[in-house]
């Protein structure tokens, strides 16, 4: 059975993942970026991380933009990368769905590095989201299975340790990966 | 009489300085013959893109101007991303529009609403600092400096005719992902070249 996920938890692993982002880089290049903050959300508001977004408002070392589309937040992603910025993506499932061709673009062809956290609105308690009834739900798994896109299930706070790893595998694989946020969080 | 795309771009080069630059659709073909450098990167197949791109760009690299080659078929793709560019408030971020009416590169259909469409008024309104529409070359040629060093966000309208090629007659070009890597190489330096 799914949980809720506190927000601060969710946003104390954030910070550490781009923390972690930041000290890779650092070994990495000669060059990296000095900035006050963290690192970045690029966010179409989903209903499932309410809470996490309504806490970010008050960080100052997370960045956030608000942006129209998912496909706006997939490229401005890619700049931010290529700018060694540390980015994590907030979306919903439909955000998804309406943004596959940037994401097969800009992430898969263009071999970006890019996190999604993807809310699951509607998925039911009692029922495995490929079995949901409605449709937003259950084909979220399988378009993601479609592109090749690795992807976990966020079901409750023992598993915010899949946000740095699949973070880590975006960046191991230079493309996409995902987890899934299937209750809203708290 | 409309510009000519590539007399546009020629201005552009000539004055950028470090500035990175990522054009779309048919200002691709042109800048890659007129400016070889890797301090561009080209968004091609994800059409409406480039702007957001190079938002993240600027967003990352305060430091840098980063002036945007879109077109007017693109922005309307998502032009949604006025509203985010400006919201985003980048100082450093020039967003030039190359306005012909139609989708060249698909065989020249008419946009919606053709060249009646008043990109450098919805920008005003989606909050861009500094917005303005220039018709002549010369115009363009004394404008632009003042235009990239101005406080952003900054959206020029730029009436241009069509291009001489279109990224259908000029295939080719560095592929999208080797362009990443280089603009992101050229930008953060990795110590095995530093």
């Amino acid at each position: 059975m799914p949980e809720s996920i506190p927000a601060s938890l969710i946003i104390d692993t954030l910070k550490d993942t781009f923390r972690e982002a930041r000290a890779a880089l650092a070994a990495e290049v000669a060059e990296p970026p000095q900035h006050a903050h963290l690192g970045w959300i690029l966010s179409v508001p989903d209903t499932h991380q309410k809470t996490v977004l309504a806490a970010l408002d008050k960080e100052e070392a997370i960045r956030v933009v608000t942006c129209a589309t998912e496909d706006e937040a997939t490229a401005v992603a890619a700049g931010l990368h290529m700018g060694g910025e540390p980015v994590v993506l907030m979306i919903q499932h439909a955000g998804l769905y309406a943004s596959i061709n940037t994401l097969r673009g800009v992430a898969m062809d263009g071999k970006v590095p890019m996190f999604y956290m993807i809310g699951l609105l509607s998925r039911e308690k009692d029922r495995d989201p490929r079995e949901s009834r409605h449709s937003m739900v259950r084909y979220c798994e399988p378009l993601l299975d479609t592109f090749g896109v690795p992807h976990a299930r966020l079901e409750g706070p023992d598993d915010v340790h899949l946000i740095p790893e699949y973070y880590r595998l975006s960046r191991a694989r230079r493309g996409p990966a995902a987890v899934l946020v299937g209750l809203e969080t708290a | 009489m409309a510009m000519k795309p590539e007399e546009v771009l020629r201005v552009i080069a000539a004055a950028r300085g470090s500035a990175i630059v990522v054009p779309t659709m048919t200002t691709a073909p042109a800048w890659r013959t007129i400016a070889p450098d890797d301090l561009s990167v080209t968004c091609v197949g994800f059409m409406g893109g480039a702007s957001s791109m190079g938002l993240g760009l600027a967003l990352a690299r305060p430091d840098r101007r980063v002036v945007v080659l879109d077109g007017d078929g693109s922005l309307l793709m998502q032009l949604g991303s006025l509203a985010t560019s400006a919201g985003a408030g980048a100082r450093n971020f020039v967003h030039l529009l190359f306005k012909n009416g139609v989708y060249h590169t698909s065989g020249a259909q008419h946009i919606p609403g053709g060249l009646t469409v008043d990109f450098a008024m919805m920008a005003r309104a989606a909050g861009y600092r500094v917005t303005c529409a220039i018709r002549d070359l010369d115009e363009f040629r004394g404008r632009f400096p003042e235009l990239l060093k101005a406080e952003g966000p900054v959206f020029a309208e730029l009436h241009t005719g069509l291009a001489e090629q279109t990224p259908m007659t000029a295939r080719g070009g560095v592929p999208f992902h080797e362009q990443v890597e280089t603009l992101r190489a050229r930008l953060l330096r990795p110590r095995a070249a530093a």
